[in-house]
């Protein structure tokens, strides 16, 4: 009889309890799946930390519409299997509102094709393929990084003004090593019909020793590299390109190798000379948001802000700013408030092109330096290239788009 | 498919010498490989995590010891030896208790050890990026003719055949080398002459894991100190004590001999599919000689 009434009791205090819990006001929950472990973590925790920050001011200041926001992160060890696992993982179980990450653009399309099928936002944070927006692009991802289509422009169009004749291409083997590699060649050639492609070399992605690689591409002694690594291979081919005296030889121009993320891993190793294009620095402009934004930022973590925290920055307040909009906290409706929605961030306003849900970044072309400040490299002789110019114009994403369908 | 234009002889023999000294790296962590091998009878599995373990150690040391030149030499020397006693620890404690046992116990204990050491390396050193710089003097190249060669690739050029001549002196010209080799053809028989077979088997077992630990503290400063590089050598590391013939020290180096060149030649002569060439050498190895290039001595 007693245990009965002991076991009646712990039944109501269960059902009550669940009760309270769901009249509780839901969280909106924000998954992030990306890479936090190897050579990508030197980018991926900028953006996971900045988001964080952001997540935190919009909590204490009450929230989206009342509701607090949760984030939930999950490793994905640069592998698709595990990331899509993860994903829909917090999709069936955490119900994840949004989704975001990845920083390889292999997984980032997995996983846009997976939001595509279930309905529910994707914010791509660091891949740059530019089928993301492009080709592969639908309703329910979005960029807020730039894509190789952009970087492809800005860097032909430094290239274009160098002397250099002969390339060569070199790069990581999958998605986004392609998409680079190509995108910064097919823009060259437009702008500068004389340049010759001497041949190309891809290399699985995570190859650990480049030594050979780099002495058969100086066997064909090309005026220039075009480097196209991603975030596995960009840091340890910097490195093998000093070790080997190779970046001193011959010129390399690789995306990120301006940008903080990849500079500070490296460390006083880094080459000098090395031209890259970046999106975000800490040092330029330097503007009184931008002090800001890197002031916040240091308070909290103890060190620079790079572009991930840029990136993390722009999706945390397109979020907020895109709720706001809707009213409500429906998938559908965040996706029409997000279509051509504005923000002001430490390098001014940033649109959301309505038409291929890509974020209009500016790109900032340099050259890497040594200088005494920093116990890394910086990026000296920068030009900017404005978002408006840089993103393609609609009508080659919507013939890019005609042609995936057929 | 870009094939003539960059293939001259200059190029080619530049690729060999880079070839050859990714052989070195090779050569060391099989040889150790087969010592285990042939004088055991261990398919050594963690031999992998153990190369692995000597990477991460070099970087440790070498940052503790102030992350310099002479640190880094003093590393090379520090890791392997740690690694040997590392091996040692395992062997008196666990892997001496299973010799008596049928060889899939033996592989299996060293698999679920290599997948031990795995994880051990992820919990002490973390899954970030690690990057261990060579020292001033041997960054850069020096010109050979027009092409420039690694320094560093030119010093694993000098190690590679040391240790070679290091590994022959101590099989055939000291006592205990001896005595492995025996133990190799004739356990039983050694035992019957009165040696302490189990202090023997020991012995033979750090070396092979020094060696291993070795391997990895020379390749630290080239490449990317992460998980995973386990599992790539254990897997280069069997293929060529295979194809060279299980147990054979030389067969080891005729094996990543073939295997490091066919490598960097790949590299070359054929970019697009560079990485199937020393694969496609073992296969031929194995098609023509399936009981591997030198007697085997099991």
């Amino acid at each position: 009889m007693r245990r009965t009434k002991l076991i009646g009791l712990a039944l109501t205090l269960c059902v009550g309890l669940a009760v309270a819990g769901s009249a509780m006001a839901k969280n909106i929950k924000v998954g992030i799946v990306d890479t936090y472990s190897g050579p990508p973590s030197a980018y991926t925790n900028d953006v996971r930390d900045s988001f964080a920050l952001q997540v935190e001011k919009i909590n204490a200041a009450g929230g989206i519409l009342g509701n607090q926001v949760e984030v939930i992160t999950r490793d994905d060890k640069y592998k698709a299997d595990i990331a899509l696992g993860e994903a829909k993982e917090l999709l069936i179980k955490e119900e994840v509102d949004i989704l975001m990450g990845s920083i390889n653009s292999a997984i980032a399309l997995a996983i846009s094709d997976l939001c595509k099928k279930e309905k529910v936002p994707y914010i791509v944070s660091f891949s740059k393929s530019d089928n993301i927006t492009g080709a592969k692009g639908h309703r329910y991802v979005f960029a807020v990084t730039e894509n190789t289509a952009m970087i492809g422009k800005a860097g032909a169009e430094a290239l274009a003004k160098k002397p250099y004749k002969n390339y060569w291409i070199a790069g990581d083997d999958y998605e986004y090593g392609h998409a680079v590699g190509g995108d910064v060649w097919a823009y060259l050639q437009k702008l500068r019909p004389d340049v010759k492609l001497l041949g190309e070399t891809w290399w699985k992605v995570g190859t650990p020793d480049f030594t050979s690689y780099i002495t058969a591409i100086q066997a064909a002694k090309p005026d220039a590299v075009i480097v196209a690594t991603g975030g596995a291979g960009c840091i340890p081919f910097l490195k093998a390109a000093k070790a080997t005296g190779f970046a001193a030889q011959v010129p390399i121009f690789m995306h990120t190798a301006t940008e903080l993320s990849t500079l500070k891993a490296i460390g006083p190793d880094a080459p000098e000379g090395v031209m890259g294009t970046a999106n975000y620095m800490f040092y330029y402009p330097d503007t009184q948001a931008n002090k800001d934004f890197v002031k916040e930022f240091k308070a909290k973590y103890n060190r620079e802000p790079a572009v991930g925290a840029y990136y993390g920055y722009l999706a945390a307040n397109f979020i907020k700013s895109a709720y706001a909009k809707a009213g409500k906290v429906d998938k559908e409706a965040f996706i029409d408030a997000l279509e051509g929605m504005k923000v002001t961030g430490p390098l001014g306003e940033v649109e959301m092109r309505a038409f291929d849900h890509q974020a209009m970044l500016s790109m900032f072309m340099g050259v890497t330096k040594k200088v005494p400040d920093y116990p890394f490299l910086i990026a000296t002789e920068i030009v900017t290239v404005p978002g408006a110019d840089a993103i393609p114009p609609i009508d080659v994403i919507k013939k890019a788009r005609e042609k995936a369908q057929q | 498919m870009i094939f003539a234009p960059q293939v001259t002889l200059t190029a080619l023999g530049q690729q060999i010498l880079v070839g050859l000294s990714k052989t070195t790296i090779l050569f060391i962590v099989s040889s150790g490989l087969s010592l285990v091998l042939g004088v055991l009878r261990i398919p050594n599995v963690a031999h992998g995590a153990l190369y692995m373990i000597g990477a991460f150690l070099a970087f440790t040391f070498t940052q503790y010891m102030g992350g310099s030149g002479p640190a880094f030499f003093a590393a090379l020397l520090l890791a392997p030896a740690a690694v040997a006693l590392l091996s040692l620890l395992v062997e008196r404690t666990m892997l001496s208790r299973l010799y008596e046992r049928e060889h899939m116990m033996l592989m299996l204990f060293t698999f679920s050890l290599a997948l031990v050491f795995g994880d051990l390396v992820k919990m002490v050193w973390g899954s970030d990026y690690r990057s261990l710089s060579l020292p001033e003097g041997f960054q850069g190249s020096f010109m050979i003719g027009t092409l420039p060669m690694p320094r560093y690739s030119m010093f694993l050029l000098v190690v590679g055949p040391l240790v070679a001549a290091g590994l022959w002196y101590l099989t055939n010209r000291t006592k205990i080398g001896k005595i492995a080799r025996a133990a190799a053809v004739h356990r039983e028989m050694v035992g019957a002459v009165g040696i302490n077979v189990s202090w023997v088997f020991a012995a033979v077992f750090m070396i092979g894991c020094y060696l291993a630990g070795l391997g990895g503290a020379l390749v630290a400063p080239t490449q990317n100190i992460s998980q995973g590089m386990d599992h790539t050598i254990i897997i280069e590391a069997f293929l060529i004590v295979i194809a060279g013939g299980l147990g054979n020290i030389w067969g080891a180096l005729l094996g990543a001999l073939i295997f490091g060149v066919a490598d960097s030649v790949g590299v070359l002569v054929w970019p697009q599919f560079a990485i199937v060439f020393p694969y496609v050498a073992v296969i031929v190895i194995l098609t023509l000689r399936p009981s591997g290039l030198l007697k085997s001595t099991w």
